[in-house]
């Protein structure tokens, strides 16, 4: 077996099944020389079913295959899923983004991967099909096993799509990242808001950080906390403050101290918490901008 | 060749005043590198070429009990396996004979070279490298100057008891007495990381071997003749029939001055077993594990000032973290402990450097040579003692800096400088008077030799020849090397100055040690200033001669102007004409111009006291940086860099010099700098070492005093490596002006700047 | 990987060649194709010099696997030249000074040649953004920017 190019999504299911386990889907493969190679690599990025950004009754499907540069410059995410735009405008390089796919980023599992912690704080559900023809949907945040491993097996599932809920009247999200340097750098930390705002107060919130656990991770004290309360600077600092009791940090000797890393969690998640809640003010009346 | 299809737009590139020609390098090559046709040492192949790969050390310190190679020996396609013991090389090095080729009973470094292969392909070579069964009896090792000092620590070497690899003690002056007598006393310690030169290109060398004693090393290097001259020691070849050809050199900055000695010998030594080329290349890993960062260093510095600002002393101790192996450490080291020192009028100086041994990465040496890192500590003290005096730190510098006619504290003589100029314009043109609010502003001030004793005592020179070719075409001979930073463009315009020609028809050739002359090569700052004045002279003495020939052919008085040679009455004679007249009369010369560049005679005494370089280049630097409170990060806005290189021969590669050097000094600012785990570097990628991207540079500003130096070819001096020096100082002190609070420790990144203003304790 | 036949298009030509398909398209173009002018800095996507373009967007070559590229277009630094002819990018390169020691220059061109055919009058900003990717040691990338955006006016200049 070999490297093969399947041109719909029951035949790459079909290889799967046939390599029992030998056989793994790819998309960018930007990873790819990192790992120990399988018996045969299963190239996804053709497949129609994988590709494609589109909008309907609310809904934004994104296909697994879409490379970050093509989601950071769609106009359907750039108005209805903002921070996903910012999320994916900041990886790596262009080079990276121009190869790296949304499903290879939440595949992959890497703890920091921006496009991941955009999409789980956008509430996305990923769509996952199986071997056996079973489709599961999934909120992006629960796919991960550990570090770097995920749930979906690439040697059985197929992400297929990512879907999320457009965004609406009162509703905005931001993204936002520190690093070492300005391109061709993890974070230290990234975070992602997205928030609801009706009357110059917060109706619903979704806080979301990263690298703390394996997984991006939602703020869920934070959230909670948020909720009926006007975005200003006291709410900003109380958020922040409880941000960062809530998550457990370890230090890096490439990164950061776990104290530093601690505060730039409660500091991004303020900055993001205001950009997302200033958008959402700005869309009271629909405006689109 | 490769040309453009439009021509240049004069407007676009204004020649300098000076030089005839356009003024951006139109050396042949650099049309061949934009063309992607330029072959560099790692796209070298030959016939019948192997591939040679090293098994390296996985213990910080460990003595070697046994080594199996059976198995890659036995291995199909594998054609030669090599091991320290049977070697029978002696201790090689650069200043202290310390290193093997292989290591023979005991490894120093997560690293050091235990065995090497050569086999057809890089894969078997790999596999047969993985193969080798090395049984190690673990040491204990030192991590850090501090615990090699110790008293019961491990010894690395047995000739260096205590771990000291070299020291040196300076006094000058009466410094105790200037402590006692100070009105003010500033004292701080200042810590510097490892740092690696990170030529894109990673090193590589093509070794070819004739079985008679021959040898030909493929490989690009700063300054080739050093390197085959330790070949030739470590090899017992005669030195004659050891030749290096370089290709083009993706990039050196220092780092390829010697290169990888290890990768060279290994590849000539195995080349010599098989009887066929082999080739040897490091991976980027390699690069940062094996090659040679500039040394990390200690500085505890003080210094005695008077309440108007006078410096009165300086006093610094300087332990600097050798690694395992000394290669230039000893030297940079030396640059590091004493150089600083002459930027001011310091009446008095005491200092001591200890080089000390520790079971990591053995270092190198980098652009600039440790000037920088002693820039950082020096210029961040000055500006503390402006501040605890009330002092403007632009007063402080122009009241202390060093100027024309003086002889330093070391014996440097300051026969041309333009600092205190190159202060006053950085300082105006980044708005030292009116300063925008949220912002911090730094100054710092720097010296450079062009050209260095230290190097070698009795050759400080260097020569050049130039040669009328049949065509009436001139080649020039150097040894000095081009490696983008385009000499030999500007050794063109200087023969072609000296000639009265276009450029054109100059061809500058280096890349042989077989035809080009002996040279210390790109170090030291020495090429413009030393190279370029040799092919100065050597066009001049060309010139002569045709004007000497063209009167023994016509038997009347002539003379060369603007390239055209004519005769009184008025003949002119054509180039090639008296090229070929002179060809048969000869039977088959050349007519041959040569040029010596021999400096007046001068010396440094026991203690180091005296003039160690021809001349010296002056900058000043002013930054202008944000910080953001909540998190420290750092936002450097603009660089303003203020230069005295003398007259400039090439104002596009000049600013290309200045804004490479910059970016390469905010690097070892704020982003670069080696961390190690238990001896392993724990940072061995161009991921995670991360040197700046083009979203990262300021805004840079280049001012050029261009103020003639009558010791570089005319009026010209060195740029490349005083570039990177006052960058550091500058930034350090910005961001103290901006938070309020000193960072000591390079690279000052956002966490420190943080931890600062925050006032937490360091982790 | 067992060796397979990969087609695609290489510098304008149709191209057919059996190789494994897991080995690096940079491993391709340099050793089986003798295509010297991809440089490989790294190997591991974080230095840029070996980028192409594959259907005309920039790409870490060093990171492709050879069978991704089936029924593709890759475009490499040599088909920017043609004989004595050089491409605007890299005459406003030399120009500017935006090459030293070159190692990068051949992926630092591709990367503008990639925006400039996307974006033929890019701002300082995206210049910026685009070349991003690539590192340079030598140039401070500042006469690299000046060069991108010359080029981008040469071509402009070249049209009309």
């Amino acid at each position: 077996m070999s490297y093969l190019y399947p041109s719909s999504l029951e035949e790459a299911l079909g290889i799967l099944r046939d390599g029992s386990g030998r056989a793994r889907v790819i998309a960018g493969a930007t990873d790819i020389f990192l790992q120990r190679l399988p018996h045969s690599l299963v190239d996804l990025t053709a497949l129609p079913a994988l590709s494609g950004i589109k909008e309907e009754s609310g809904l934004i499907t994104i296909g697994a295959a879409v490379t970050h540069s093509q989601a950071a410059a769609s106009p359907v995410i750039l108005a209805g899923a903002q921070a996903l735009a910012e999320g994916c405008a900041r990886v790596g390089s262009p080079q990276i983004r121009n190869a790296g796919t949304l499903g290879g980023n939440i595949v992959n599992a890497a703890p920091a991967a921006d496009a991941a912690v955009a999409l789980a704080a956008l509430g996305a559900r990923a769509r996952i099909v199986d071997i056996k023809g079973l489709t599961r949907e999934e909120a992006v945040e629960d796919l991960y096993r550990t570090h770097n491993r995920s749930l979906v097996d690439s040697s059985s599932e197929i992400l297929v799509e990512l879907i999320i809920k457009s965004c609406g009247i009162n509703e905005g999200s931001a993204f936002t990242r520190f690093a070492a340097r300005n391109a061709l750098a993890l974070p230290l930390v990234n975070a992602a808001a997205a928030v609801k705002v009706e009357n110059g107060l917060v109706k619903e919130a979704r806080l979301v950080v990263a690298p703390v656990k394996p997984a991006p991770t939602r703020l869920q004290r934070a959230e909670e906390m948020l909720i009926g309360m006007p975005v200003n600077r006291e709410t900003r600092l109380a958020v922040e403050k409880a941000a960062a009791s809530e998550v457990e940090v370890r230090s890096s000797l490439l990164r950061c101290s776990a104290r530093y890393r601690l505060h730039l969690v409660g500091v991004l998640v303020g900055r993001a918490l205001e950009t997302a809640a200033q958008r959402a003010q700005q869309r009271k009346r629909g405006n689109d901008s | 060749m490769i040309r453009s299809i439009t021509a240049p737009d004069p407007k676009q590139a204004p020649a300098s005043g000076c030089f005839p020609g356009i003024d951006y390098d139109q050396n042949p090559e650099v049309w061949a590198k934009a063309a992607g046709r330029a072959v560099y040492g790692t796209d070298l192949k030959m016939p019948g070429m192997l591939y040679g790969k090293i098994l390296r050390s996985p213990c910080p310190h460990a003595r070697i009990k046994k080594i199996d190679t059976a198995a890659a020996e036995a291995m199909p396609g594998v054609r030669a396996v090599l091991t320290g013991e049977g070697l029978g090389c002696k201790p090689f090095g650069i200043v202290v004979d310390d290193e093997l080729p292989l290591a023979v009973d005991r490894v120093r470094y997560i690293g050091d070279e235990v065995a090497c292969v050569a086999a057809v392909d890089l894969q078997t070579a790999e596999r047969a490298v993985q193969s080798i069964r090395v049984e190690y009896e673990e040491l204990p090792a030192v991590f850090s100057p501090a615990e090699a000092l110790e008293e019961n620590a491990p010894q690395l070497h047995r000739d260096f008891p205590g771990n000291v690899a070299w020291q040196r003690n300076i006094s000058r002056g009466d410094s105790e007495a200037a402590f006692r007598e100070a009105d003010h006393v500033v004292e701080n310690t200042f810590t510097v990381p490892a740092v690696h030169p990170t030529y894109l290109e990673p090193i590589s060398c093509v070794a070819e071997s004739d079985r008679c004693d021959g040898l030909v090393l493929h490989t690009a290097l700063q300054s080739p003749d050093s390197v085959r001259a330790i070949v030739a020691k470590v090899l017992e070849l005669p030195l004659s029939r050891v030749r290096v050809i370089g290709p083009v050199m993706g990039g050196g900055f220092g780092g390829r001055v010697y290169g990888n000695l290890k990768l060279y010998i290994l590849s000539s030594l195995l080349a010599m077993k098989t009887g066929w080329p082999v080739k040897m290349q490091l991976t980027r890993e390699e690069e940062f594990t094996v090659g040679r960062p500039m040394i990390a260093a200690e500085l505890k510095m003080k210094m005695a000032l008077r309440s108007d600002g006078t410096i009165l002393a300086r006093e610094a101790e300087i332990i600097t973290d050798n690694g395992a192996y000394s290669a230039q450490a000893p030297w940079v080291s030396n640059t590091i402990s004493e150089r600083n020192d002459s930027v001011y009028r310091i009446p008095a100086v005491k200092t001591g450097v200890r080089l000390v041994y520790t079971n990591k990465v053995p270092t190198g040496q980098y652009r600039a040579y440790g000037n920088q890192a002693a820039n950082f500590a020096t210029e961040s003290l000055i500006d503390m003692a402006a501040k605890k005096l009330g002092i403007d730190p632009l007063d402080l510098r122009l009241k202390n800096c060093i100027r024309e006619g003086d002889v330093s504290v070391h014996g440097l003589q300051i026969n041309r400088c333009a600092l205190d100029e190159c202060l006053k314009a950085a300082a105006k043109k980044i708005g030292w008077d009116r300063k925008k609010a949220g912002r911090g502003y730094g100054l710092s001030a720097a010296i450079h030799a062009n050209g260095s004793l230290i190097f070698n005592k009795k050759f400080r020179g260097a020569a050049a020849q130039a040669r009328l070719e049949l065509d009436g075409r001139v080649t020039v001979f150097t040894g000095e090397q081009d490696y983008g930073q385009g000499a030999h463009a500007a050794f063109a315009r200087i023969a072609a100055k000296a000639l009265g020609l276009n450029p054109d028809l100059i061809t500058v050739q280096s890349r042989d040690t077989m035809h080009s002359p002996y040279s210390l090569g790109a170090l030291a700052m020495r090429q413009t200033t030393i190279g370029g004045k040799a092919v100065q002279l050597a066009a001049e003495n060309l010139k002569e001669k045709i004007v000497q020939l063209a009167v023994s052919l016509s038997g009347e008085p002539a003379t060369m102007e603007n390239g055209v040679v004519r005769g009184s009455s008025g003949m002119v004679f054509d180039l090639a004409a008296i090229a070929y007249d002179y060809h048969s009369q000869t039977s088959g010369l050349s007519l041959l111009g040569e040029g010596k560049y021999v400096p007046e005679k001068s010396d440094y005494d026991d203690s180091g006291y005296g003039n160690i370089s021809v001349t010296y280049s002056f900058a000043a630097h002013a930054a202008e940086v944000e910080i953001d409170r909540d998190t420290g990060a750092l936002t450097v806005h603009r660089i303003v860099a203020a230069h005295d290189s003398g007259r400039i021969v090439n104002q596009v590669s000049a600013r290309g010099q200045v804004y490479g050097g910059i970016t390469q000094g905010l690097g070892m600012s704020c982003y670069e700098g080696y961390l190690f785990e238990t001896g392993r570097v724990a940072n061995a990628s161009l991921a995670d070492y991360k040197i700046p991207t083009a979203l990262d540079i300021p805004e840079i500003e280049e001012i050029f005093i261009e103020n003639e130096d009558p010791a570089g070819p005319y009026g010209a001096k060195g740029l490349g490596e005083i570039v990177m020096v006052p960058v550091l100082g500058a930034i350090a002190n910005a961001v103290a002006d901006a938070a309020g609070e000193w960072v000591t420790d390079l690279p000052i990144t956002a966490e420190k700047i943080y931890q600062a203003m925050a006032g937490w304790e360091c982790q | 990987m067992k060796q397979q036949i990969i087609m695609f298009q290489l510098n304008g030509e149709p191209l057919e060649i059996y190789a494994d398909p897991a080995e690096s398209l940079l491993a391709i173009l340099r050793e089986k194709l003798g295509l010297y002018g991809t440089k490989a800095g790294c190997g591991k996507g974080e230095c840029g010099a070996c980028t192409v373009l594959v259907d005309d967007q920039a790409q870490n070559s060093c990171l492709i696997p050879a069978g991704k590229v089936q029924g593709r277009r890759v475009e490499t630094i040599e088909n920017l030249s043609r004989g004595d002819v050089v491409h605007p990018i890299q005459e406003a390169f030399v120009e500017k000074g935006a090459v030293q020691c070159g190692f990068c220059s051949p992926g630092m061109i591709m990367s503008a040649y990639a925006l400039l055919k996307s974006s033929p009058q890019p701002a300082p900003e995206d210049v910026k953004t685009a070349i991003s990717g690539n590192l340079c040691r030598c140039s401070g990338y500042k006469q690299i920017e000046e060069a991108v955006l010359c080029a981008g006016d040469k071509m402009k200049n070249r049209e009309s």
